[in-house]
């Protein structure tokens, strides 16, 4: 993909500049927003309410605001419910993902077409949010992780690019697999999987980023407050700013630690620790998220 | 009969190939049973749209009755206006900035410089909109960055959020924070494909830059961009859901209340649960009118279908 372009402006010339700054002032307006809140996060209590938007290098330095935030049992709860709900929400993707594109990648399958269509028209109409809603009432799953940890445990998206790499595996190690006696799960999990490292890596970044930034429907299925994953914790501390939560928020920080944290500090410090998990699988997710645009599956 | 017998020939019957293949159905089951209990269910819930709930004993069919009350509300009108006005800003001031994003990123000929940019321009893409939200609200309060510097060149302090001429603003400035990177993807890729003897030879023939960004580059990622386009415009009636539902807040809801929004505060939390189906089911059968007809207009323009 390298592109060697010697097409003889190689000196440095005005149009270049301009361009080299317009993008590095693009990098930074992408950066700069997230690094601000690290800063404030860090500050020292004496030195908040002075830092802002400009403050480059945080006063005080301390990772007591950390510490008071996860302390606060709401952000712990909900750090552990978002572990919890990926975890097991991985777990039934990738099951069920791979049984999947698995079958349907056989081509001489009875009633294939019927089968891909309807998976296809769920992508392309949905009943709506009511609905939905009515459906968990109804299976008796308000109020229970499992509606939360099935709610898209197919993705179609994500089923049709499994099913480009499964179709990848050359066709002649399973018939020898077939002929040595295996039946279809053995040949799923010990010849498709291990040969498709990379799709499944591919399928379980993408529904890992799906579980982490889950908010929506956590929030209307999950009612009471301890179940909640940490982006709806997030949504009524910071976005949502709700009296009550504020208070007691503030509350809690100021009895529990010596010196009164602003608010200000603590929304920053729970929006870095939604993003570190980001951060530290970036360069995985780089690769996977890249290719799986690029094979022209993905809308979002 | 004859067809019979030629199938006899190729491949065996029926039901001897269900019968071969009967562990894959046993697979598939789990799956099929997954997107008929999860997708299928609400399809059929959907009718309630077109029924008065009963607590006691069955529903009553009203027919249009809810569409009626719908298309008659004013409220209605609104977040119906507000939804195609807030897309239609998104397509004008967004839609074309990742494409000219292409264009700079293929002039830089560094590839460290290039592979950093990209990391970085692609982040905040994996970050939810509860945290982006989060984000702006800070950057974007009385106090913070943005207003700094505006007082800091001696302007007024500015109430982004909160002030109905600007949040709308908000929200194509954050797509474009959010997006800008990852949407430039499909067109680097489009551009990086064309070949360098093509730039050569317009080089040879005394072609400026301009002239070959404009006869040679531009004409070749067209297609891309046209698919592109196509495939926005398909969920044009989405308008960013939650987006708006976590930047918006009362005083400027007249002006960014959309369909989605509007769905669940009518439905979730008033309780008019008729009424909020039959506007999330108004908006889904646009939406599939939509993307149908935007399929059909891909296949015609391009020859590839959006799917």
């Amino acid at each position: 993909m390298v592109n060697m372009r010697n097409r003889g402006r190689s000196q440095v010339s005005l149009p270049g500049i301009i361009i080299h700054l317009v993008l590095v002032s693009v990098a930074l307006a992408m950066v700069y927003p997230l690094y601000n809140q690290l800063v404030i996060a860090l500050t020292g209590s004496d030195y908040i309410a002075q830092a802002d938007g400009m403050t480059l290098i945080p006063k005080g330095i301390t990772l007591s605001t950390f510490k008071a935030v996860l302390s606060f049992p709401k952000v712990y709860r909900g750090l552990f419910n978002t572990l919890f709900i990926t975890a097991f929400g991985l777990i039934v993707n990738i099951v069920l993902t791979s049984l999947g594109a698995y079958v349907l990648i056989k081509k001489d399958l009875a009633g294939r077409n019927v089968f891909m269509t309807l998976i296809i028209i769920t992508m392309i109409f949905e009943a709506g949010l009511i609905p939905d809603y009515f459906l968990m009432r109804d299976l008796g799953l308000l109020d229970r992780y499992a509606s939360v940890i099935l709610y898209k445990a197919v993705n179609p998206y994500y089923l049709i690019i499994l099913m480009r790499f499964f179709g990848g595996v050359p066709k002649s190690l399973i018939e020898a697999a077939r002929i040595d006696g295996y039946g279809e799960v053995r040949i799923l999990f010990r010849i498709m999987i291990p040969l498709s490292i990379a799709g499944i890596a591919t399928i379980t970044l993408f529904y890992g980023v799906f579980h982490w930034n889950e908010y929506f429907r956590s929030m209307i299925y999950l009612t009471s407050e301890v179940k909640w994953p940490l982006q709806v914790v997030i949504r009524e501390l910071v976005v949502s700013q709700e009296k009550a939560a504020f208070i007691g928020a503030l509350n809690f920080i100021t009895s529990g630690t010596a010196a009164a944290i602003e608010f200000k500090a603590l929304k920053a410090a729970l929006i870095i620790i939604a993003i570190v998990p980001i951060l530290l699988f970036y360069p995985l997710v780089l690769r996977y998220f890249v290719s799986g645009k690029l094979s022209g599956s993905i809308k979002e | 009969m004859r067809r019979r017998d030629e199938m006899h020939k190729s491949t065996p019957s029926l039901k001897k190939r269900i019968y071969r293949d009967r562990h894959l159905y046993l697979m598939l089951f789990p799956v099929l049973l997954f997107f008929l209990i999860w997708h299928y269910v609400p399809m059929w819930g959907a009718r309630i749209a077109f029924q008065d709930i009963r607590f006691f004993g069955e529903n009553e069919w009203v027919g249009l009755k809810h569409y009626r009350l719908l298309f008659s509300s004013p409220v209605f009108l609104r977040v119906f206006l507000n939804t195609v006005v807030i897309s239609t800003m998104k397509i004008l001031f967004f839609f074309p900035l990742p494409i000219a994003l292409a264009f700079l990123i293929h002039e830089v000929k560094s590839h460290a410089f290039r592979k950093t940019l990209q990391s970085v321009i692609y982040l905040p893409h994996f970050l939810s909109w509860v945290v982006i939200a989060g984000i702006f609200t800070t950057l974007l309060s009385p106090t913070g960055l943005v207003n700094s510097l505006i007082t800091f060149f001696g302007g007024e302090v500015i109430p982004f959020m909160t002030s109905n001429s600007h949040i709308r603003w908000v929200f194509v400035v954050s797509e474009i924070w959010r997006s800008i990177g990852w949407d430039s993807i499909l067109y680097i890729a489009a551009i990086n494909s064309i070949p360098n003897e093509l730039y050569d030879a317009a080089i040879v023939d005394g072609a400026s830059r301009m002239q070959q960004v404009f006869r040679i580059t531009l004409p070749i990622i067209l297609p891309t961009v046209i698919t592109v386009f196509i495939l926005n415009l398909g969920f044009f009636m989405n308008a960013g859901f939650d987006q708006v539902f976590n930047m918006m807040n009362d005083a400027v809801i007249n002006h960014v209340d959309i369909i989605d929004t509007y769905v669940y505060r009518i439905g979730l939390q008033k309780g008019n649960f008729s009424l909020a189906t039959a506007a999330g089911l108004f908006k889904g059968i646009i939406g599939l009118i939509l993307i149908l007809s935007t399929d059909r207009l891909s296949r015609k323009i391009s020859g590839e279908g959006v799917w």
